[in-house]
């Protein structure tokens, strides 16, 4: 009961660390967008939305595009598109490409490592739950 | 108002908060940006005010832009202006960026200070230089009232040459002291 009524006073702390994450993330994700070859921006939002969960503000990825061609990751060139007017596509640079080989495999170690550890709260097996945990559980939820 | 309105109005805004970038840099946002509008609202079928609304505030959008730029210019930078004020922005996240900012002020303060007193050493020659007293270092600068026995001058003329030598040796150190510090902090930021 008591966790219970703690809950809604720090309901907007964990929106906040996954605000956060996600905004990690999404350097990696722009980067991984352009594995396959040149995009342009709104092509990378549309791309980032289909393949993974990482919905955000369309605003959020410009800045990010343009402080990773800062940095010598991408590079960009206007294309004149049938549209009518030229579309700026990025394109990853050799370091580019370097440095998001390494992020993969950070990431992917690192995410290995907490799916196992994070294995038993999500699927709470029988030996779990008579280990100790349920008498303190009854006592919460039925007091 | 009309669609296109709208957009100018956006782009406007865009511009105006994007003012401490270069000219090139800020029209290859705007064009970048009014693709992106155009594009958006011509694939989707949604309405200006949508697309807009889906981009964000246009200030909050030029605000996301110049932490990513800023910070990064200034770490090639030698503008004692432009540095300070990239480490003014860390000053705000963290309490090494105010550090920062205090040791670099303190830093350029000193280094001018000794170019000043190499001048007014060569017009008041007996206001400025080195004191000593009782063995021990008073001060090194200038002062209206310099100060009497038992303190005694030990530079002469060699204030000037030595003054200037090492203001621009302090300057120099306090500018890449700085640089250092916005390089470290970028890379910092980029990683998760």
């Amino acid at each position: 009961m008591a966790i219970q009524r703690a809950l809604p006073a720090e309901g907007d702390q964990p929106d906040r660390w996954e605000a956060q994450l996600r905004k990690g993330a999404v350097e990696m994700a722009a980067l991984a967008s352009l594995w396959q070859g040149r995009l342009y921006g709104l092509e990378i939002i549309r791309f980032l939305e289909s393949q993974s969960q990482l919905a955000l503000a369309e605003g959020t990825i410009y800045p990010i595009l343009n402080r990773l061609k800062a940095e010598g990751l991408l590079t960009s060139e206007w294309v004149e598109a049938e549209a009518g007017h030229p579309r700026k596509y990025y394109s990853l640079t050799d370091a580019g490409r370097q440095r998001l080989r390494q992020m993969a495999e950070a990431w992917t170690g690192f995410s290995a490592g907490l799916s196992r550890l994070l294995e038993p709260v999500l699927h709470p097996t029988d030996k779990d739950l008579s280990a100790g945990t349920p008498v303190v559980q009854k006592k919460e939820f039925f007091p | 108002m009309t669609a296109e309105q709208q957009i100018d109005n956006y782009l406007t805004a865009l511009r105006t908060h994007l003012a401490s970038l270069t000219i090139a840099q800020r029209e290859e946002i705007v064009r970048e940006i009014h693709a992106h509008i155009r594009d958006s609202a011509e694939q989707t079928g949604a309405s200006v005010e949508t697309v807009l609304a889906r981009l964000g505030p246009a200030e909050e959008l030029a605000a996301q832009y110049r932490d990513g730029l800023l910070i990064r210019q200034a770490s090639h930078s030698n503008s004692p202006i432009v540095l300070l004020r990239a480490t003014l922005r860390l000053a705000t996240k963290g309490v090494f960026g105010i550090l920062v900012f205090f040791l670099g002020l303190f830093g350029y303060m000193i280094g001018c200070g000794l170019f000043l007193t190499a001048v007014i050493k060569a017009i008041f020659p007996a206001n400025a230089g080195m004191w000593f007293k009782n063995g021990y270092f008073l001060f090194w600068g200038a002062s209206n009232v310099p100060p009497g026995p038992p303190a005694y001058e030990v530079l002469g003329w060699w204030c000037i040459p030595l003054a200037l030598f090492t203001g621009s040796l302090i300057l120099v150190f306090t500018t890449a002291a700085i640089r250092a510090f916005l390089r470290v902090s970028q890379s910092w930021q980029s990683k998760l």
